[in-house]
């Protein structure tokens, strides 16, 4: 029962952090492999745990539990903090997406030259600190990871980005801190409205506790306290408990980010190095839907079924205007950002319907954007390693000199546009059934999404005209340099594409995995 | 008359420790006085020094549980103008370790200063002594001033010419505030016909005036304590005393002052029979935007930080205003973590002054490449005065901003609420400035050619430290939460 399979995956990276940091300068070339050799028994670690996960449980599985902090609060009783781990439906996905993203970026790390010991030290410790924060049971600790992911992440851009690295990344710093602070705020309260009723039993004390799974169970609450369900204190005019699922609105939405709190991704993305991009598109932005689901979805049902309708129309929002941003970009890795901002936006439409399809579509789109992201930012950083420019009017006819980029760069494309057979598609298709069978949404909300789907098709399509086909040529007599992909950049966007079509054609690898949970996650509403 | 005599004996009794401190005190004067000043003696000062103060940091450690055994919870000595208690050894106790913090940063980093500065600086943790055990209103006149004058002395006893100017706009403001002070403490004796604060006479009088009379008064009164605080509206002398006077003494008065004061706003709040939260929630809110707003524009590490202690003032009183018992211990807890937080900051500015030369912040471009060790640190100790986590920081805000939150609960005050929020925004606008540092020191390239900067062993080891309590209280919160918890 207490097997120590998660915390693997947490420790192995930060200790091989701690590793590479103390090697001397004298083994630099070692420092890439030992990112590999991790990345790579990370992601065996997570096949063990992928294939021993119990599908029908709905409870959490390989469940780690220590006490840490056990803190008297004088007149406030104690505060429990423990150190819990444990998956189930929900994080399962996210934790072999992690397991794969991972590995395909300490790959593309590879051509990292720039100070190689702090590059891959950092790389090693958001490893951790990302898969920890998927597989936080208790609030605190989530926290702390959500937290700390941001330095590492911080120094990644602010070091080894592009010209204006330094900007983006104090913008992506104090964006995402502010978000925490939000929900900051709400862990708060929310301790300070549950009680460990057992605990509080044996030590004869109101227990504060962090653990997810008694912060989600109304009948933990204090009866009278701020966040509690019969509580009817306001907020400044707003209801306690609404106030709280603002904020954390707000806090997640700024990491996912849903429209209108988009705006540091853009320039976060185009200034990071390839790796870091692949990572924070293909997990990062998980950890913000992950924490819709989890936290605001998952402790505040009442308010979100009320509410619900707002989560949708930043959905949508996102949806549509992530897709017509995509479609003025001229910058390849631009267009590639803002096409995740719209295919978030089905992340949240799906959550928001609050039917087994659409939460099940969202977690699955929350995977299959996570693989297909990795590589449309991979597709784009080979050509900027060839040219140092992604502006997409400067290429031309590619197909006919690189005939291998071109069919990943197919396969990626028409799998984040929703061709049948690929992630995109399924995804898609359930967050927009969900929401159509929802009974909390009106019908022309996912109609409204469906524009999205058209938009995606249309800026895709047009990309891979104006790129690929045509007669060759590069400007800046870039031509003699587009040479096809090697066998490092085969592996990587080949393996993401293969991953893609087995999901693509199986959804069912993650939907048996999320069924039973979200069935029970739904029986809130 | 013989009842007075054996009262008296049995108070200095109790207060032997300071008594043979002030012993010490003479004596290094004497030695002062009657030695030749010579290139060595620093090393002497120092020794004498660090000996008394780990000595009576045992004492008072061996104080703690003693006095539990005999008085439950306090004793009023000398005819209520000193009043032992466990809170006031364990500030004494907080004192003491930033003290021998100090003296070993002057020493590792090879200050040599004159004889008698460590004469006036024992003075200086002696008035600290007595500020943090008296709920008298004269006894704390007293105490703030000798703890004010040897500021004053110890500001400017580098007598440079920039190192003048700071002492003598220290006195100015200071001299203001205390006037100030003395006249809220007559209205206080006028209203009250007590001067002691902790009394039961005092709060029932206190009561029976208007509410913005007891207001106008208690603020006088604590103007002389936000001075030493640096708290708004008494905050002006602090960026230019942090400036000029040589870094370790600024991180003794960044903290030993301020928690002689905050024991004493403790003590006084908790006396108050009239509702003062909105005069404290102002003087919070200005502090936090004052400090931060204004840390933002610092190209210079020390007035960097001494904007930052101006905010961090104000964090430390967001303890008293939720004013339960929670939120006291909250406010100790803070104090304390602060300690090891703004000692480590003021040593690694220190250190990178060494290679430098200067506090500018553009001076220090590169250097966390050069010593990657030096550039962790900054890190650490940067998120650390932020409150991120995995830093003891972040454990001391939440537990302010819980106690906040818990009293905001059961009174349902919206201003609670407020300062809440305000000072969670002000948390965000910290992390521009603090992360200046390590973004010169990391992000930008070395000036020139790369020289290898290498910490001798002594420096590194007690930088080490300082890093690695600032984690392992984050790890291990409790460790000082029990201690704090049995006062």
């Amino acid at each position: 029962m207490n097997n120590i399979l998660l915390s693997t995956l947490i420790f192995l990276p930060v200790i091989a952090a701690a590793l590479v940091l103390l090697l001397p300068n004298a083994y630099k070339d070692s420092f890439k492999w030992i990112s590999i050799l991790v990345s790579i028994i990370n992601l065996l670690n997570i096949f063990t745990l992928y294939n021993t996960f119990d599908r029908k449980l709905t409870s959490f599985q390989f469940l780690e539990q220590y006490e840490w902090i056990r803190m008297g609060l004088g007149s406030l009783g104690t505060l429990s903090i423990d150190y819990i781990l444990g998956v189930d439906g929900i994080n399962m996905p996210m934790v072999l997406l992690s397991g794969i993203i991972f590995l395909a970026g300490s790959v593309a790390s590879f051509t990292i030259e720039h100070r190689p010991k702090a590059y891959h030290a950092l790389y090693l410790l958001l490893t951790g600190s990302v898969i920890g924060c998927f597989v936080a049971l208790d609030f605190f600790l989530f926290f702390i990871f959500f937290e700390f992911m941001l330095l590492p992440m911080y120094f990644l851009i602010g070091i080894w980005g592009g010209e204006r690295r330094e900007y983006s990344a104090i913008k992506f710093f104090i964006y995402t801190f502010v978000g925490s602070i939000f929900i900051l705020i709400v862990m708060i309260g929310l301790t300070m409205s549950v009680s460990d009723t057992f605990f509080s039993q044996e030590l004869n004390t109101v227990v504060h506790t962090f653990d997810f799974r008694l912060l989600a169970d109304f009948k933990n609450y204090i009866s009278g306290s701020l966040l509690s369900p019969d509580n009817s204190q306001d907020m400044f005019g707003i209801p306690a408990r609404l106030f709280a699922f603002i904020l954390l609105l707000i806090g997640f939405g700024i990491k996912l980010p849903a429209v209108p709190l988009h705006t540091w991704l853009p320039d976060a993305h185009v200034e990071a190095p390839t790796p870091v991009s692949v990572i924070l598109a293909g997990i990062l932005l998980k950890v913000g839907a992950y924490g819709f689901i989890r936290i605001a979805y998952g402790f505040f049902p009442d308010i979100a079924f009320e509410y619900t309708h707002i989560v949708a129309g930043a959905g949508v929002l996102s949806i549509i205007y992530g897709a017509f941003n995509a479609l003025a970009q001229e910058d390849l890795k631009k267009m590639i950002a803002y096409s995740s901002v719209s295919h978030m936006g089905f992340v949240l439409l799906g959550l928001s319907s609050l039917t087994a399809e659409g939460v099940n579509g969202a977690i699955y789109q929350m995977f299959g954007h996570g693989i297909l992201s990795a590589m449309l930012f991979l597709i784009a950083g080979v050509i900027y390693d060839r040219t140092h420019n992604r502006l997409i009017e400067n290429f031309r006819g590619l197909s006919s000199k690189m005939p291998l980029y071109t069919m990943a760069v197919t396969i990626g494309f028409f799998g984040a546009l929703g061709l049948p057979s690929l992630p995109g598609f399924v995804g898609e298709f359930f967050t927009l059934m969900g929401g159509f069978q929802s009974k909390v949404l009106p019908d022309w909300v996912p109609m409204l999404a469906t524009l999205g789907l058209v938009l995606s098709a249309g800026y895709f399509l047009w990309t891979l005209q104006k790129m690929f086909f045509g007669k060759f040529w590069v400007n800046r007599n870039h031509e003699h340099h587009m040479k096809d992909l090697d066998i490092r950049e085969i592996a990587m966007l080949y393996g993401l594409a293969a991953l893609a079509v087995i999901f693509g054609i199986f959804p069912n690898l993650i939907f048996d995995i999320s069924g039973e949970t979200v069935k029970l996650f739904l029986d809130k509403f | 008359m013989l009842e007075k005599l054996s009262h008296i004996l049995f108070s200095t009794r109790l207060l032997l420790p300071e008594l043979v401190f002030a012993g010490v005190f003479l004596i290094i004067v004497a030695i002062v006085a009657f030695s030749k000043k010579s290139h060595q003696s620093h090393n002497l000062y120092n020794t004498i020094t660090i000996s008394i103060l780990i000595t009576i940091s045992f004492v008072f450690y061996v104080f703690l549980s003693f006095l539990e055994q005999y008085f439950d919870s306090g004793v009023m000595l000398f005819h209520n103008l000193i009043y032992l208690d466990k809170l006031g050894i364990f500030f004494k106790i907080i004192i003491t370790i930033s003290a021998i913090a100090v003296i070993l940063h002057l020493w590792v980093v090879g200050y040599k200063v004159v004889g008698e500065f460590y004469a006036i600086f024992l003075a200086l943790i002696l008035g600290l002594f007595v500020l943090s055990m008296t709920t008298h209103l004269l006894m704390l006149y007293i105490a703030l001033e000798m703890v004010s004058i040897c500021s004053y002395i110890v500001v400017a006893i580098n007598k440079s010419k920039s190192n003048a100017e700071a002492g003598i706009k220290y006195l100015l403001t200071g001299a203001t505030s205390s006037a100030v002070m003395l006249y809220g403490i007559s209205l206080l004796y006028g209203m009250t016909g007590t001067l002691n604060f902790g009394t039961q006479e005092f709060a029932t009088f206190l009561g029976q005036n208007p509410q913005w009379v007891g207001n106008v008064a208690a603020f006088m009164t604590i103007g002389g304590l936000l001075f030493k605080l640096s708290a708004a509206p008494f905050h002006s002398w602090t960026p230019d005393v942090y400036e000029a006077t040589p870094t370790p003494i600024v991180a003794f008065l960044s903290i030993a002052p301020k928690a002689g004061v905050i024991i004493v706003m403790i003590r006084f709040l908790s006396g108050l029979s009239i509702d003062f939260r909105l005069i404290l929630a102002i003087v919070i809110v200005g502090s936090l935007f004052i400090g931060n707003l204004s840390a933002l524009w610092q190209n210079n590490t020390k007035r960097l930080l001494g904007y930052s202690t101006i905010a961090h003032a104000g964090f430390m009183l967001v303890g008293l205003l939720a004013l339960n018992q929670f939120g006291v211990q909250s406010a100790i807890f803070y104090v304390a973590t602060y300690m090891c937080i703004t000692l480590s900051a003021f040593l690694l500015v220190d250190l990178l002054a060494l290679k430098t030369e200067s506090y500018e912040l553009t001076s220090l471009k590169g250097l966390g490449q050069e010593n990657i060790f030096l550039g962790l640190s900054a890190v650490v100790i940067m998120i650390a005065l932020v409150g991120f986590p995995p830093t003891v920081g972040f454990t001391g805000k939440l537990l302010i901003f819980t106690a906040l939150w818990e009293s905001y609960q059961d009174t349902g005050n919206q201003l609670l609420l407020v300062v809440l929020i305000i000072s969670l925004l002000n948390t965000a606008i910290s992390v521009f400035y603090y992360l200046k540092i390590p973004y010169y020191m990391i992000f930008k390239d070395p000036m020139g050619s790369a020289r290898r900067y290498a910490l001798d062993i002594p420096k590194r080891f007690f930088l080490f430290i300082f890093i690695f309590l600032l984690v392992y209280l984050f790890i291990k919160p409790d460790l000082v939460m029990t201690m704090i918890e049995m006062l």
